[in-house]
């Protein structure tokens, strides 16, 4: 699934802006930054664990944008391709966490006592419950369902397989469920 | 029995079994679990934009004019690195006939390009750029260089050794540590 589904992500950067970015023209590159600075940094945010290290994902994914630019050939968007980078940025420095992280004990399977009809929880519950959900399963959730990746893209950039992928998916879920109880 | 939870948010994904489908369709519990999971997924897309605290591209733009600078200084550096060895080696075959002084000073300056050159080495090394940098931090690094550069600028009007050269060279060296202290304690605040 080609993730076209995220509802940001949709300012656009036009071709001469494009062209003089890739000769290294340094308006276009800040140009650039400006079009897609809030964009990555919510990505950068919603899975990263401290506002710095989103800060530290937002510069290393701006540097490695402009270092390649010149290599990019147009195949994909230009944002998908931005966010594709933000996102392995990301997930990279999340790996150097990775042994810190918190052991989620869901097992992944859904009770029928569902709590299906209520209104769906205010904004500030369902952000607190995500900061509070495990990394990995941050990260899963936000890639699948805002980002709108596959479960085969998500695991092509964690290095893992989309079965880890999908149970992360339903672990995430059932934290999000018990934290916004 | 019910689908699990994982099999649940496939069918909300439209990617359920065959099995699973038929039994979500059927089942009214189920089918309120997959329209919750929906109703998640859409909160989680109105969550708001997250800007940054503060203006990161001024750090950006420094970071990539420093990467930018690493391959130039470095041509530069070996440049001036070879005349400067032209220069003393000749100055050194005549200081052997001719005064003692003018031999101490290429002795001097070969010294400090080898050092220059060692300096230079440790900075361009592999993992070297390209990584975060502190605003405070990048602004240092950025001066630095371009005191380097008006230094290299003098020494590529340097002819013959001097006490002039000497010092000039002495000012590279000291710059090209003082850029590797820089690196150091910015590598190790990144964790390269």
């Amino acid at each position: 699934m080609t993730p076209t589904s995220n509802p940001w992500f949709t300012l656009g950067v036009d071709d001469l802006v494009l062209a003089r970015a890739k000769r290294g023209d340094a308006a276009a590159h800040e140009k650039l930054f400006r079009v897609f600075a809030t964009e990555v940094h919510t990505l950068a945010r919603r899975l990263s664990r401290t506002a710095e290290d989103a800060e530290d994902v937002v510069q290393e994914t701006f540097l490695e944008v402009l270092r390649s630019l010149p290599r990019f050939r147009g195949d994909g968007s230009l944002a998908g391709w931005v966010r594709r980078v933000a996102a392995s940025k990301a997930l990279q420095r999340l790996r150097r966490h990775r042994g810190h992280e918190a052991i989620d004990e869901e097992d992944g399977h859904f009770a029928t006592t569902s709590r299906a009809a209520e209104p769906i929880v205010a904004r500030v519950d369902l952000d607190a419950a995500l900061s509070r959900i495990g990394d990995t399963s941050r990260a899963v959730v936000w890639l699948h369902d805002v980002e709108g990746y596959s479960h085969e893209e998500i695991a092509e950039m964690m290095g893992r397989t989309a079965s880890f992928s999908k149970s992360q998916l339903a672990r995430a879920h059932a934290r999000l469920r018990q934290h916004l109880a | 029995m019910h689908p699990t939870l994982e099999e649940l948010l496939a069918a909300r994904d439209g990617q359920a079994e065959p099995a699973n489908a038929a039994h979500v369709a059927a089942c009214a519990a189920c089918r309120d679990e997959v329209d919750r999971l929906a109703a998640v997924r859409e909160a989680l897309r109105a969550l708001p934009q997250l800007p940054p605290r503060q203006d990161l591209w001024p750090a950006i733009a420094r970071s990539r004019d420093e990467e930018r600078w690493q391959r130039p200084l470095r041509r530069v550096g070996w440049a001036i690195a070879v005349m400067a060895l032209v220069i003393t080696g000749v100055a050194g075959a005549r200081g052997a006939i001719e005064t003692w002084r003018e031999a101490r000073l290429a002795r001097d300056t070969r010294e400090l390009v080898a050092e220059s050159q060692r300096l230079e080495s440790v900075l361009t090394a592999p993992g070297g750029g390209g990584g975060v940098v502190r605003g405070r931090t990048a602004s240092t690094i950025a001066e630095l260089e371009d005191r380097i550069a008006v230094v290299d600028e003098s020494l590529t009007k340097a002819t013959r050794p001097s006490a002039d050269v000497v010092a000039l060279w002495q000012e590279r060296v000291r710059l090209l540590d003082a850029l590797n202290s820089m690196r150091t304690t910015r590598d190790t605040y990144v964790g390269l």
